[in-house]
């Protein structure tokens, strides 16, 4: 019943009093989370309050203890739902990279395509260099990631994720690991990507990212949502004493 | 007298080929199907399944904590009393097999955990399947640390071969003993024998060499 009605309403990514523990730890509590199609949602929040959990939740990196997580009409932890086939519509990009390092980057953007989507070799290399020329990088195709500087890298991965067409893309801190000169090679591209309609859940204290893509901006707490409203709403008028202490610390410098 | 024993050795060449022979096909057969074996055994060691993980274990450590002599006992003389009739050759096979298999599952096991969590998530995320996961991105990278013990795992396994010869395989070692019973020279004789073993190891030796050398290098390009 449950998958039913979501398939009729509207959220792409639904939350329903999700809960997880690590241990005695409870990490997400109670989450309530309906995140519409082509919607780009800015998660942010102190380290430690669960960002990374719950977007990892999505695409099933981390499996949920209680409550109801709907990706895409399809249930979390059904038995009817086929998590290899649904992640190949959730694009996931590491704050690490992750890039495969024995294969270069036109392989480490064909690689699922050609085995999961079955898409005939010339074609995926074809599509794959169109893809990392949109992020930049066409001069990079047959560069391995050791070769690349971690902005680089980071673009790959996106091109890695897009190529794969998914309906969703979650970022999980995708320019903590940067040197601050790339951090905005990075937001360039997702910003494009965010553009063209994408389905997005971000994690980052990319402010700026946030402001000018971002319909919405969640603000997370020792594993609960504190806060949820608009960029301008949430940046300007913090209603709650623990996001304008959060916002005082990342706005300080 | 040294030069008349050469001369009585020299004249039981074939036998030392037929031994070398048998050392050689012994150590191919079973390094083939206990590199087979072995990369099987450590990728469903690794495969999340509790029972089979444990099973595995307990095989390899058992097989790891018993000599390999007696391994060999076992199996040419206790499988025949429970109706399995075994041929000498067919025993050492499977005695060889049997060890290499364990000691590569350890070896492929260190090379898969070797692999950072990160890379196993990201191919997740793309939706590999499992075996995608570990052909594509899991072994290849296993590899680089696998290779190197790998290699020197099958120097071990030539030199473990000569343990047949006490089932009676007419192996290298075993033509020793019936050429020091014509030719009264225990040293002559088994230092020959060794510098048999050796010829045949010692290219494997530097091979393996070679790979540590590479993989040490080529490790430090690709440090993030």
């Amino acid at each position: 019943m449950t998958s039913n009605r979501s398939k009729n309403g509207t959220g792409m990514i639904e939350f329903r009093g999700v809960n997880k523990w690590f241990g005695a730890l409870n990490v997400l509590k109670d989450i309530t989370l309906s995140v519409e199609p082509r919607e780009v949602v800015v998660v942010c929040g102190p380290s430690g309050s669960g960002k990374s959990t719950l977007i990892r939740c999505i695409n099933g990196l981390e499996t949920i203890r209680d409550g109801d997580l709907v990706v895409d009409g399809q249930r979390l932890g059904d038995p009817a739902t086929n998590m290899t086939r649904l992640r190949t519509e959730i694009g996931f990009v590491f704050q690490s990279f992750n890039l495969y390092p024995h294969k270069t980057a036109l392989e480490n953007v064909t690689l699922a395509p050609i085995h999961v989507r079955k898409i005939p070799r010339a074609e995926a290399e074809k599509a794959g260099r169109e893809l990392l020329a949109k992020v930049g990088l066409a001069d990079k195709v047959n560069a391995y990631p050791a070769q690349l500087s971690g902005g680089q890298q980071q673009r790959v991965a996106i091109a890695r994720c897009l190529g794969m067409r998914p309906k969703i893309m979650l970022f999980d801190e995708p320019t903590s690991a940067l040197d601050p000169e790339m951090i905005s090679e990075v937001l360039d591209v997702m910003v494009a990507v965010a553009e063209e309609g994408m389905t997005m859940m971000v994690v980052t204290h990319e402010m700026g990212f946030a402001r000018k893509v971002a319909q919405r901006v969640v603000f997370m707490d020792a594993g609960a949502i504190v806060e949820s409203g608009t960029p301008d709403e949430f940046f300007s008028h913090p209603k709650t004493d623990r996001s304008r202490a959060f916002l005082s610390k990342i706005l300080r410098h | 007298m040294i030069w008349q024993q050469l001369q009585s050795i020299a004249g039981s060449y074939p036998l030392a080929l037929r031994g070398l022979g048998m050392t050689v096909m012994l150590s191919l057969i079973s390094l083939v199907l206990g590199t087979l074996i072995g990369f099987g055994l450590g990728i469903l060691r690794t495969g999340g399944n509790r029972l089979i993980s444990s099973v595995i274990g307990a095989w390899v450590d058992l097989i790891r904590g018993t000599p390999f002599l007696v391994q060999i006992f076992l199996i040419f003389f206790i499988l025949p009393e429970l109706g399995i009739e075994l041929d000498a050759f067919t025993a050492g096979i499977i005695a060889l097999t049997n060890l290499a298999a364990c000691f590569i599952c350890e070896i492929v096991v260190a090379g898969i955990r070797s692999v950072p969590t990160g890379q196993v998530e990201a191919a997740l995320a793309s939706g590999l399947s499992r075996w995608h996961r570990m052909r594509q991105v899991v072994l290849p990278q296993a590899m680089r640390i696998v290779l190197p013990p790998l290699v020197g795992q099958y120097v071990l396994l030539i030199k473990d071969s000569s343990v047949v010869s006490a089932i009676g395989l007419t192996d290298l070692t075993r033509v020793g003993w019936l050429v020091v019973q014509r030719v009264p020279n225990g040293l002559l004789v088994f230092f020959l024998v060794g510098l048999g073993y050796f010829i045949v190891c010692y290219p494997l030796i530097l091979l393996a060499r070679r790979l540590e050398q590479r993989m040490g290098a080529a490790h430090g390009e690709v440090q993030l």
